[in-house]
């Protein structure tokens, strides 16, 4: 049986460019679960996180062949899938209303912040009940928030690459990080306060 | 132990923050005086790990792979690998 050689994302790009169909295929498998994911993180849905990973990779079908190299090749693929998965959401009402996002407030960190978390034991936790109550509190936050926290922190992408996707400034990709990481604490603690969770 | 430089860039790193951005700055003046902020850090990493360890993105349901194949018009070589293989 023939074997094909192992090649690195910038020769299968090239080759994808030239019309190459296995190079193309390669770069789908490579790529193909990540992109779904991130849009069922994004969208909540698994038809519009198909939808996403479809268009995603027909848009990339279509214009690789003007990719140039100038950032790598998955950013330029997160961007286009990122791009989609915004207009979806623009386009439908939200199932939870977004909270609004304040900074941590550091007075008050200073004079509540005492109580010890100890490891979460998943064991003693119904997971996929608590996983949905997990995802719910991801989807309240605002859209902006939410998209910097799955590129940086579950996709571990990072300040840069998250920033050229969404084409804001490293600062603010930081700033929203922050927000959204403090935001997801706080209301674990709530749930943690409530239900006993660990 | 940590001491104040340690934990004041450990705080910095996992609020998503530069070392010289207002938040940090104000985290830096109130560090000393701050027991409670490493606890604070802790759980923060503590929530970021835990959508880490729930976000499973390996599985992707077969339907929608061969549906993605089949818009894209093109063949899906993993498969073919497997069935050389056989």
């Amino acid at each position: 049986m023939e074997t094909r050689p192992q090649l690195t994302e910038e020769e299968l790009v090239e080759r994808a460019q030239k019309g190459d169909h296995q190079a193309l295929s390669q770069l789908v498998i490579n790529y193909r679960s990540r992109i779904y994911h991130l849009g069922l993180r994004l969208t909540g849905s698994e038809q519009d996180a198909e939808d996403i990973l479809q268009e995603a990779f027909l848009i990339m079908v279509k214009k690789i062949h003007q990719f140039q190299g100038n950032s790598s090749f998955y950013t330029w693929l997160y961007r286009i899938a990122v791009n989609i998965g915004l207009r979806k959401l623009k386009s439908k009402p939200h199932k939870y209303q977004h909270v609004s996002i304040d900074d941590p407030d550091i007075e008050y960190i200073s004079s509540v912040e005492t109580a010890e978390w100890p490891t979460f034991d998943f064991n003693q936790i119904n997971q996929k009940q608590f996983r949905k109550k997990l995802d719910q509190l991801v989807e309240k936050l605002p859209d902006i928030y939410r998209t910097v926290f799955i590129l940086r922190d579950l996709h571990e992408l990072s300040t840069e690459d998250t920033s050229n996707i969404l084409q804001i400034t490293p600062s603010n990709t930081k700033i929203r990080l922050m927000r959204a990481r403090n935001f997801l604490k706080e209301e674990l603690e709530k749930l943690v306060d409530k239900e006993g969770l660990i | 132990m940590k001491n104040s430089s340690d934990l004041y860039k450990q705080i910095c790193e996992y609020l998503g923050c530069d070392l010289n951005s207002e938040p940090c700055k104000q985290i830096q003046d109130y560090i000393a005086e701050c027991p409670n902020c490493e606890v604070y850090v802790d759980k923060v990493r503590k929530t970021v790990n835990l959508y880490k360890t729930i976000d499973n993105c390996d599985d992707i349901p077969e339907d929608v792979c061969n549906k993605l194949f089949i818009s894209l018009n093109i063949d899906d070589i993993s498969k073919s690998d497997n069935d050389s293989a056989r």
